[in-house]
């Protein structure tokens, strides 16, 4: 047991490690950060002292070799842009990002469960039918193109949501929430809607298979036999043993709803730390790129670290 | 649970009550800063006009008008300038407004940490003459001086070192990164970086408001699509820019105008001047044929700059003849003609070179730093291969593009320019002198272009005190890169912004958005 959880935990360092490298190679495509930094009356002689003030001038591993070096101190560095420590600005645009990642889960998985179970019940029903057609599209329409059309349609044309921002926010410290006032939740709701679709119909789509599946089986028969209720029978037995699964795959795609909240952000001008990263690569602000990625990265090496350890807890066949 | 419900009630009464009154504004950028010489660009120049103030501004025509000094007068013989300050102007802090400001503003602004240090090369030293008087004195006769420093904004100097931030740090930032003290009309209420910034007006500043402003905000939003849908929404009330494909729409509809305008900013094509040899396409490695002045005119002549305009820009640009617009100090009447349109003619311009066949060549282009500049590149490549020469485009985002000019990995290019000064001087200075650094001359002439008599004439310029006999000179560099054709001038930037009807503003060609004359009915 011990073994295997070092091998994991050092096989996670090693894949952070080259997420690390990798995006600091790709930095150097990205363009050149200085220009952004000096004006347009600089001289050759102004771009050579910064770019040698900022490490820039050395090869890419020294820079990332920097990078980790004070990053494990936990010194992230400063941003280019705001000339502010990009610790602090992290944690400022997080809780945006965390609450829009948040709701829009809960809205896909409590929509996604109770449009699958409806579907897979009422299978060959026209409203049933209506909305799978309709989820098709929910998977093929690119999230920018839905955040657009919401926006001209609730916020231009009807005029009852807010276009773009996060509201009004209060301030509890350590923490901004968007929860607390009217404009910030009317302000959530449409990146909420777009950002969670997608999952939405992955876990509508899943939950309808599965249901079906259950439905299929003996001992749903035997309690439908038995005289139990219909709502017992579908909610209290199949229900139940569909979500097994669908816990699983909630739990891995929380994190890709951090990650992926990046165009949605980018469409909603959400101010969080997805359009944090949009303006970084804009600027080339490379310490705030780095930080952003390799957080990300973290988060996803951290989750399937987490997921890998309890099949250890629940298989014992692993431990051996 | 319940302190936070009453926070919330207070949040939500303030914005209910405060909501109709404040003017929201959006742009593509953040201002990076709030500190007045850290950074010399655009954004934050444009943004801290509204917050801090210079010795002089610039008035709705960009004249030169009377600011924190009433009057200016030459020293001597061009010894400098002696500026009388204005009295009783307060900082928002409250502060009064001295001499030993204006010197302090200097030191700091032109500092080595301080980006705006290139508008100090002239001055030799500041004396405080009196509280209310201050000499600027010059290395040379500096004629211009006075219009070159309507962006240098004046700091308190007490407020600077109770708060540790007498010198700009960019890199770390400081007070004054976030706060500001300025004696401008708004005063900086709350500074969100890359998020929102809010203004209120000052009650003590010391000229006559314009506005009817109560409060502003003014928040990035670099989605063009979504600044669009929040101006037709109602959630600000200007942006700025409108893309060009979108203006018509926002303006015929009810409730949204368009204003229109053009820039301080002329876009024009580049040569290799300084090399022997092409560096793209099948022919690299062959002959430059940019070297020969026929081809170069040929280019000039080959491209529609009135279709480009009519189809790309919309009717909204127009077209130049020289490296500044006409609206720019020592803007060249005398040669305002620009090459006519003539494919014949720029063929035989080939044939005459030697070049009857055409030839092949890499055009280098940004997608992302000019309003549709790729599109407009993609339409000189077209118009180009009609007299028989082919550009093998590539465009990249700005923050790729100067990093390959600076490589000289180009055969032609496209660059825009506007001159901080606005003054005919500065493109001479920057695009057109040969390269030197030590002298900081030509450090934008990327393809080399150099011609002894422009060389020669540029210092002259720069200290002549006499306007005829300066604008004579200028002329004459004039005359010399337009027969030479260093570069092709093809337009004069468009500006395009949308607002609510109920705004009236005034656009002004350095695209600084001036709060101050801004009165919403």
């Amino acid at each position: 047991m011990i073994s295997y959880l070092i091998r994991r935990v050092f096989q996670s360092v090693l894949v952070l490690l080259v997420v690390g490298l990798v995006a600091f190679a790709m930095f150097n495509f990205i363009g050149d950060p200085i220009d952004n930094m000096l004006g347009q009356e600089r001289t050759q002689e102004d771009v050579d002292r910064l770019r040698a003030q900022l490490g820039l001038d050395q090869p890419f591993v020294v820079q990332f070799v920097r990078f980790l070096g004070s990053a494990v101190q936990g010194n992230l560095g400063v941003s280019y842009e705001q000339g502010r420590p990009v610790a602090e600005i992290l944690a400022e645009r997080a809780p945006a990002t965390l609450e829009l990642a948040a709701v829009s889960g809960l809205f896909a998985l409590s929509l996604g469960i109770v449009l699958g179970v409806f579907t897979a019940i009422r299978r060959h029903g026209f409203v049933a039918n209506t909305i799978m057609t309709l989820s098709l599209i929910g998977v093929s329409l690119p999230t920018f193109l839905i955040g657009i059309l919401l926006i001209y349609v609730f916020s231009v044309e009807l005029d009852w949501l807010p276009s773009f921002g996060r509201g009004e926010t209060v301030d509890l410290g350590a923490w901004t929430t968007g929860l607390l006032t009217s404009s910030g939740l009317r302000a959530l709701i449409l990146p909420a809607f777009t950002l969670g679709l997608y999952q939405m119909t992955l876990i509508m789509r899943l939950v309808r298979a599965e249901m079906l599946e259950v439905l299929r089986t003996d001992y749903i028969r035997f309690a439908r036999a038995r005289g139990l209720g219909e709502r017992t029978v579908l909610f209290r037995h199949a229900l139940k043993n569909t979500l097994v699964p669908v816990i699983t795959i909630a739990g891995l795609q929380l994190g890709s709803l951090i990650a992926f909240a990046i165009i949605t952000e980018s469409v909603f001008q959400w101010p969080g730390l997805g359009l944090l990263f949009i303006n970084a690569i804009q600027f080339v602000d490379i310490p705030v790129m780095a930080a952003y990625l390799m957080l990300i990265s973290v988060m996803f090496v951290g989750i399937n670290l987490i997921v890998d350890l309890l099949y250890v807890a629940i298989d014992p066949r692993l431990r051996t | 649970m319940l302190r936070l419900a009453t926070i919330s009630a207070l949040v939500l009464g303030v914005a209910g009550a405060s909501h109709a009154e404040t003017f929201r504004w959006a742009g593509t950028t953040d201002p990076q800063t709030m500190d007045p010489h850290a950074v010399n660009s655009a954004p934050v120049l444009g943004f801290l006009n509204n917050v801090y103030e210079g010795l002089v501004r610039r008035g709705k025509d960009m004249s030169v008008e009377p600011a924190l000094a009433t009057s200016w007068e030459p020293i001597g013989d061009g010894e400098g300038w002696r500026f009388t300050l204005r009295q009783g102007v307060k900082f928002h802090d409250g502060a009064d407004m001295t001499a030993e400001d204006v010197r302090f503003s200097f030191e700091r602004a032109s500092s080595e940490a301080s980006d705006t240090r290139s508008w100090f090369a002239p001055v030799s030293d500041v004396v405080v003459v009196d509280d209310y008087t201050v000499d600027i004195l010059t290395n040379a006769p500096n004629p211009i001086f006075p219009d070159s420093i309507a962006n240098w904004m004046i700091m308190d100097k007490d407020w600077a070192e109770a708060n540790d931030t007498t010198r700009p740090d960019k890199e770390n930032g400081n007070h004054a990164t976030l706060n500001a003290n300025g004696t401008g009309a708004f005063m900086v209420s709350d500074r969100q970086p890359g998020l929102s910034t809010s203004l209120k007006p000052f009650d003590g500043w010391w000229d006559n408001a314009e506005h009817n402003i109560t409060e502003a905000t003014f928040t990035p939003i670099e989605n063009s699509a979504t600044a669009v849908a929040a101006l037709l929404s109602g959630d600000v009330d200007m942006i700025n820019p409108v893309p060009i494909q979108d203006a018509d729409r926002v303006d015929q509809r009810d409730g949204t105008t368009v204003v229109r305008g053009i820039e301080a900013r002329v876009i024009m094509l580049g040569f290799g001047h300084d090399r022997d040899t092409l560096k793209y396409t099948s022919m690299a490695g062959e002959k430059n044929p940019f070297l020969d002045v026929r081809v170069r005119e040929a280019v000039a002549k080959a491209i529609n700059v009135d279709a480009v305009l009519q189809t790309i820009m919309r009717g909204s640009a127009e077209a130049a003849s020289q490296l500044v617009s006409p609206s720019m100090r020592g803007y060249s009447g005398a040669n305002a003609a620009r090459p006519s349109y003539d494919p014949e003619g720029a063929k035989a311009l080939l044939a005459e070179a030697g070049y009857a066949d055409g030839f092949s060549f890499g055009l280098k282009c940004p997608n992302n730093r000019y309003l549709n500049d790729e599109a407009v590149c993609q339409a000189v490549t077209g118009m180009l291969a009609q007299i028989g020469v082919t550009a093998e485009l590539d465009a990249m985002p700005v923050q790729n593009y100067w990093p390959e000019l600076r490589e000289d990995n180009f055969d032609m290019y496209m660059l825009g320019w506007s001159p901080g000064t606005f003054d005919h001087e500065h493109p001479v200075r920057f695009l057109v002198t040969t390269p030197n650094p030590d002298k900081k001359l030509g450090s934008w002439n990327f393809g080399g272009f150099s011609n002894a008599r422009v060389d020669e004439l540029l210092p002259l310029i720069q200290s002549e005190i006499d306007n005829t006999k300066r604008q004579s000179m200028i002329d004459e560099v004039v005359s010399i890169y337009q027969s030479e054709h260093a570069y092709v001038p093809l337009y004069v930037q468009p500006l395009v912004w949308g607002m609510r009807d109920n705004v009236s503003l005034t656009q002004r060609p350095d695209n600084f958005f001036i709060l101050r004359w801004v009165t919403v009915n």
